[in-house]
């Protein structure tokens, strides 16, 4: 087999999960929904991984990139709905969603990724609150009340197109930005920038002083990260619910549930956030139904369980497992 | 034109002043001692000459270039490369992802790819004696293995100026000439001026250094050809305790 053919193996496996996942949400009668949870989860975790599992920093800001795609795509369907777009108008929604949420990374990247990795966790923070409190306080965007787009949407495209969009191709555009964000993530840990950010992860005044910028790399990841974060909710929040919400958009628990997920899986792999995300959905469904109300009670033990175990994540401690294998090309 | 120029280079942390005023003329291909005791400003040095600090006074040239205001990764870019005192390896790479960084990011950055960036790790993984360990996570190699995969990882970003910061601490006397005898291989065959910081072992700066700076207290005391430094009278009554024959 060709060089460049072995690159693309990791994939395989990443696919194959996505595939299934497609398979059954659309052969088995009721599973949609829980099969889109599971590809939400996936997605976030690919698209967190990309900052938090390649270069080590936690953003606790993330859920407002996910928040300004879901916005993006609101204000798009809201005040241009009357341009004759048609489904052109799904396309400005997306386009808005990834500028939106890449301006933001370039704001806050470009002054608090010159910090260390605590100070910088704790910079985030602020972005998450002050960006809500900005739109409630400001009535900018609906304020509080948010934006309710429905209706537009309905005018635009009549009741089953309208409908088709939400409950089906929102969905599916999820799966196709999961299938995206593992390209991109594949690209980078082969690629020079995954060296980089190996590098500053491990030990960034190392990495300095070998002739690595840094902030750019950071930069680099933390507005890659976003963007696809921006996508997300503009597909998952914003064309699926036609609504946004200021308190469920900027709702930091999603933050929580990304990092959960990444270290979950195995940070900085390729693999690892889909099993984080599979993992994570499955069991966040299962405990709602078994134990409604318990289910972060019962998620936090397990969680520090499985961090103190395989610190490295499912993924990482299978690599190793797999080492010397015919499996190994696969497992990345 | 010097390789690298410290001009009046001072360096203060609070009232204390690590460096002060030391001025430093490095050639190509030079190989050069800094000894001095534990807390003379060695390290600082280092720091102030790889673009970590920035000195509250002096300039710093690097082949007739002000780099005083260069943050690090541009010197590297320049030709500058160290080692730490810590070896600091990116542990949960391999040994040949580690050294691939080097040639990555050196001064071949953006020439080169990945692929090509291992071929050149190869060459100085088996120059510095590590093939069989060259697919081991880099955190997983002895001390001195780590120190050695350090000085690949710096050889090969291909720099003009290596400076190893207590490279040779910790190992065998046997291994120190071995490393000493590959460091001056390195000097002749790719011009690389050297300079090694040394604490306590005498043998590697006699073997290795042709010139010898000695550190006391942030100042330069002595700097010399190495017999005439080691036999300064002042370097044995400070550092060496007596003359370098008895150490």
């Amino acid at each position: 087999m060709t060089r460049g053919a072995t690159k693309y193996l990791p994939l395989l496996p990443v696919y194959l999960i996505y595939l299934v996942l497609f398979l059954v949400a659309e052969g088995m009668p009721g599973m949609w929904q829980l099969m889109a949870m599971l590809v939400f989860y996936c997605a976030v975790g690919q698209a967190f991984n990309i900052f938090l599992g390649m270069t080590g920093y936690v953003n606790f800001g993330y859920v407002a990139f996910l928040a300004l795609g879901t916005y993006g795509m609101a204000l798009s369907i809201y005040h241009f709905h009357q341009l004759p777009l048609g489904v052109g108008i799904v396309l400005l929604g997306l386009l808005l969603a990834v500028v939106m949420a890449v301006l933001l990374a370039l704001m806050v990247g470009a002054v608090a990724l010159r910090l260390g990795g605590a100070y910088f966790a704790i910079a985030t923070i602020g972005v998450n609150e002050g960006f809500r409190y900005l739109i409630e306080g400001t009535k900018i965007w609906g304020g509080s009340e948010g934006i309710i787009f429905s209706k537009q949407l309905l005018d635009t495209f009549g009741r089953e197109v309208a409908n088709k969009l939400s409950t089906f191709w929102a969905d599916v555009s999820v799966l196709i930005i999961a299938a995206l964000a593992a390209l991109i993530t594949l690209h980078f840990i082969r690629g020079k920038t995954g060296y980089a950010l190996m590098a500053l992860r491990e030990d960034e005044e190392a990495a300095k002083v070998m002739g690595i910028n840094v902030t750019k790399y950071k930069l680099i990841a933390f507005v890659t990260s976003a963007a696809l974060a921006g996508l997300i909710g503009a597909m998952a929040w914003g064309l699926k619910l036609t609504y946004v919400f200021p308190p469920e958009a900027f709702d930091i628990s999603y933050t929580v549930e990304g990092i959960i997920i990444v270290m979950l899986g195995g940070a900085g792999t390729l693999l690892g956030p889909v099993v984080g995300g599979l993992l994570y959905g499955l069991a966040k469904y299962w405990l709602t139904v078994i134990l409604p109300g318990f289910q972060l009670l019962i998620f936090a033990p397990i969680i520090i369980v499985v961090v103190v175990a395989f610190p490295e994540g499912i993924v990482g401690m299978l690599r190793q497992r797999l080492k010397g294998t015919p499996f190994e090309p696969f497992v990345l | 034109m010097a390789l690298l120029k410290l001009d009046r280079v001072t360096k203060r942390f609070g009232g204390l002043v690590a460096v002060n005023e030391v001025s430093l003329e490095i050639e190509q291909g030079e190989l050069i001692g800094i000894v001095g005791p534990n807390g003379s400003g060695k390290t600082t040095l280092y720091n102030l000459i790889s673009g970590i600090y920035h000195p509250d006074e002096g300039r710093v040239f690097f082949e007739g270039r002000d780099i005083t205001d260069l943050p690090p990764y541009e010197r590297a870019h320049l030709g500058i490369a160290r080692t730490f005192q810590i070896s600091r390896p990116f542990g949960s790479a391999t040994v040949r992802e580690n050294v691939a960084v080097g040639a990555l990011f050196g001064t071949l950055h953006g020439q080169i790819g990945v692929e090509e960036a291992m071929e050149v790790a190869d060459r100085y993984i088996e120059l510095v004696g590590l093939t069989p360990e060259r697919d081991k996570p880099a955190g997983a190699l002895t001390p001195v293995e780590k120190k050695l995969m350090e000085i690949a990882r710096a050889l090969a970003m291909r720099p003009k100026l290596l400076l190893m910061d207590e490279a040779m601490a910790g190992m065998h006397p046997k291994d120190i000439d071995k490393l000493v005898a590959f460091l001056r291989k390195v000097r002749d065959e790719e011009g690389i001026a050297i300079v090694a910081m040394v604490e306590h072992i005498m043998r590697a700066v006699v073997g290795m250094a042709e010139r010898v700076m000695v550190m006391h207290q942030g100042r330069k005391m002595v700097d010399a050809p190495t017999a005439e430094a080691l036999g300064d009278q002042r370097v044995v009554d400070i550092y060496l305790g007596r003359p370098l024959e008895e150490v």
